[in-house]
């Protein structure tokens, strides 16, 4: 049984169309769901936990179809939003164990489980403070805390690092990634930059525009966007097309060239080219397509 | 962030799991607590804590000094609500966008949609939390009137039995008149994303239906004229009041005065709890999926 299986997933929003024709079955793992800002990242999230119906099509979570059993479903599952989600007035402590009997923990297990949780995500004396007092660090670690807290089959994950800093960021996926390996929690995490999902995901989902784009190990789509990018001191115009002549992918714009990186073989027909053409390669240096780019 | 974390271990969790009514019941709980402040910062006690040594006042004064005086009636069951009408107000129109709006404002409602419970479940709780708050405050100090009416007496035993028949009305009243605030309550906070407005709509109802009533009893003949004092939610509550406990008004009273039939007070009171329910839920059934 897939984690997550979606049968020709369709949401329209009036002419928006935030999903169109989605199939996917998901595997456990921890899996990483890119797409650009407004792809359709949240909303399929939400048809998940059935807070949105579809226009058409249907999807199932863990066995559980998300349109009649979505009380069954979000037993098992726990949520991260991405928006600011957390009451102010309310100790940290509070607030998760609250969630977890909300989520069907009995009183003294919940408050038990709050404690490690907010230990587990490296919150210690501070939890008994108002979240109000918090950092956004520390509120985006209570946000965890609460999809944990009832030992959900299925983490949820929408932008985790949103609105932290490098480091805030660096931490916040550590811990991602230490939850799913170390104790084998399923997790989707959505992101729009390729990097985070790179660093802590086995597998990767990238929609477009509502669409499936490649589902597959991170690997083999990461490579498809290593690029290299050339800077002349002189226009040559013959540079690209000599490339090109050579079966490399190349957008020239004047002094600047970038090369579609197919391993080694293309650092050497560069070099070749260049010396042939006594081209003045000013600077060469790996970078990687945007999200946006790639979809074009 | 600079601090590390240090990882003590996840630990699964293979105990219990209950479900919708589970869920219902907590968040029935925590709303009731947070009706109160409890649980929260201490600026959010404040009101609620006025407010609850307000309306018990009465019965502590009363129930003083009638045991030092003697028989003294300065206040009795019948008149306790229309007495305490204004405090009760008040106090929804802090806490019923307490309980409502600042889930939305922060957001926590996504949350609260991700768990086991329907969109109309979480309705239902804070309805029954605000009530149940206000239950506190309304048969409370009348069941502190009623024990100490009981104890004073020389025969304690004699008096309760004379005075037992009471409990049903005051028990009927409080339970009618607490839906009927937390219902208005919640029905206008519903509309609202900031607290400031929640409160504000609240504190306009309460403020603007004696004003439009008294326009009407101006304007008006006939029995419209007697009618619009329903649209005053005061003399709506004392003549509630007056008629469950089968006592007449005093006699230059404006509801002694359009003497509407009992039973007109006790429909609009229950036509309006069903109203005010029905706005909420209706609110957040479109959650729903």
């Amino acid at each position: 049984m897939p984690l997550i299986a979606a049968r020709d997933l369709t949401k329209h929003y009036g002419d928006v169309h935030a999903l169109d024709g989605l199939t996917l079955d998901v595997e456990p793992g921890i899996i990483g769901f890119v797409g650009a800002n407004g792809a359709g990242k949240t909303t399929f999230l939400r048809i998940l936990l059935g807070l949105l119906r579809p226009t058409s099509g249907t999807a199932a979570v863990l066995g559980f179809d998300v349109g009649t059993q979505a009380v069954e479903v979000r037993k098992l599952v726990g949520y991260m939003p991405e928006h600011d989600c957390l009451p102010l007035d309310v100790s940290g402590t509070d607030f998760v164990s609250h969630m977890g009997q909300m989520s069907g923990l009995p009183f003294s297990a919940a408050r038990e489980r709050a404690a490690e949780m907010l230990r587990h995500v490296g919150l210690y004396e501070e939890r008994y403070r108002l979240i109000g007092s918090y950092s956004t660090g520390m509120k985006q670690r209570v946000k965890l805390a609460q999809a944990l807290v009832h030992d959900p089959r299925l983490l949820l994950l929408d932008e985790p690092t949103n609105g932290l800093d490098p480091a805030g960021r660096d931490e916040m996926l550590e811990l991602v990634e230490r939850t799913g390996r170390a104790f084998g929690i399923a997790l989707l995490l959505t992101s729009h930059l390729l990097g985070e999902i790179e660093r802590v995901c086995d597998s990767l989902i990238a929609i477009d525009a509502g669409k499936l784009q490649y589902a597959g190990a991170v690997s083999a789509f990461t490579d498809r966007m290593q690029r290299l990018v050339l800077e002349l001191d002189d226009d040559v115009p013959q540079f690209a097309e000599q490339l090109r002549a050579r079966g490399l992918e190349v957008e020239s714009s004047a002094l600047r060239l970038h090369v579609t990186l197919r391993g080694d073989e293309t650092y050497d027909t560069i070099r070749d080219v260049a010396a042939d053409l006594g081209a003045p390669l000013a600077r060469m240096e790996v970078a990687r397509h945007k999200l946006e780019e790639l979809f074009r | 962030m600079t601090s590390t974390i240090y990882d003590l271990g996840y630990q699964r969790y293979s105990g219990a799991r209950f479900g919708r009514m589970h869920a219902v019941k907590t968040l029935f709980i925590f709303s009731f607590r947070g009706a109160f402040g409890l649980g929260r910062g201490e600026r959010s006690r404040l009101i609620p804590l006025l407010v609850l040594v307000l309306v018990f006042l009465p019965a502590v004064v009363q129930i003083g000094v009638a045991s030092a005086a003697g028989m003294i009636n300065l206040i009795s069951y019948a008149n306790y609500l229309e007495f305490t009408a204004g405090l009760l107000a008040l106090f929804v129109a802090a806490q019923a966008p307490e309980l409502l709006v600042t889930d939305k404002s922060n957001g926590t409602l996504a949350l609260y949609l991700s768990r086991p419970i329907r969109a109309s479940d979480y309705a239902w709780a804070k309805l029954g939390a605000l009530a149940a708050a206000l239950l506190l405050l309304t048969l409370g100090p009348q069941l502190m009137l009623f024990v100490g009416r009981v104890l004073i007496q020389a025969e304690p035993w004699t008096a309760f039995m004379a005075e037992w028949t009471k409990l049903f009305p005051i028990l009927a009243g409080t339970l009618l008149v607490s839906t009927y605030f937390a219902s208005i309550a919640l029905a206008i906070s519903s509309f609202a994303n900031k607290r400031a407005f929640a409160s504000a709509g609240v504190i306009a109802f309460f403020l603007l239906t004696p004003a439009i009533s008294a326009m009407v009893r101006v304007i008006a003949t006939g029995d419209l004229r007697r009618y619009a004092i329903l649209l005053n939610p005061v003399n709506l509550v004392t003549g509630f009041s007056k008629w469950l406990f089968d006592v007449e008004s005093a006699r230059r009273s404006t509801v002694a005065r359009v003497d509407l039939p009992g039973e007109t007070y006790l429909f609009v009171v229950l036509a309006t709890c069903v109203i005010g329910a029905l706005v909420l839920l209706a609110r957040y059934r479109k959650n729903e999926v």
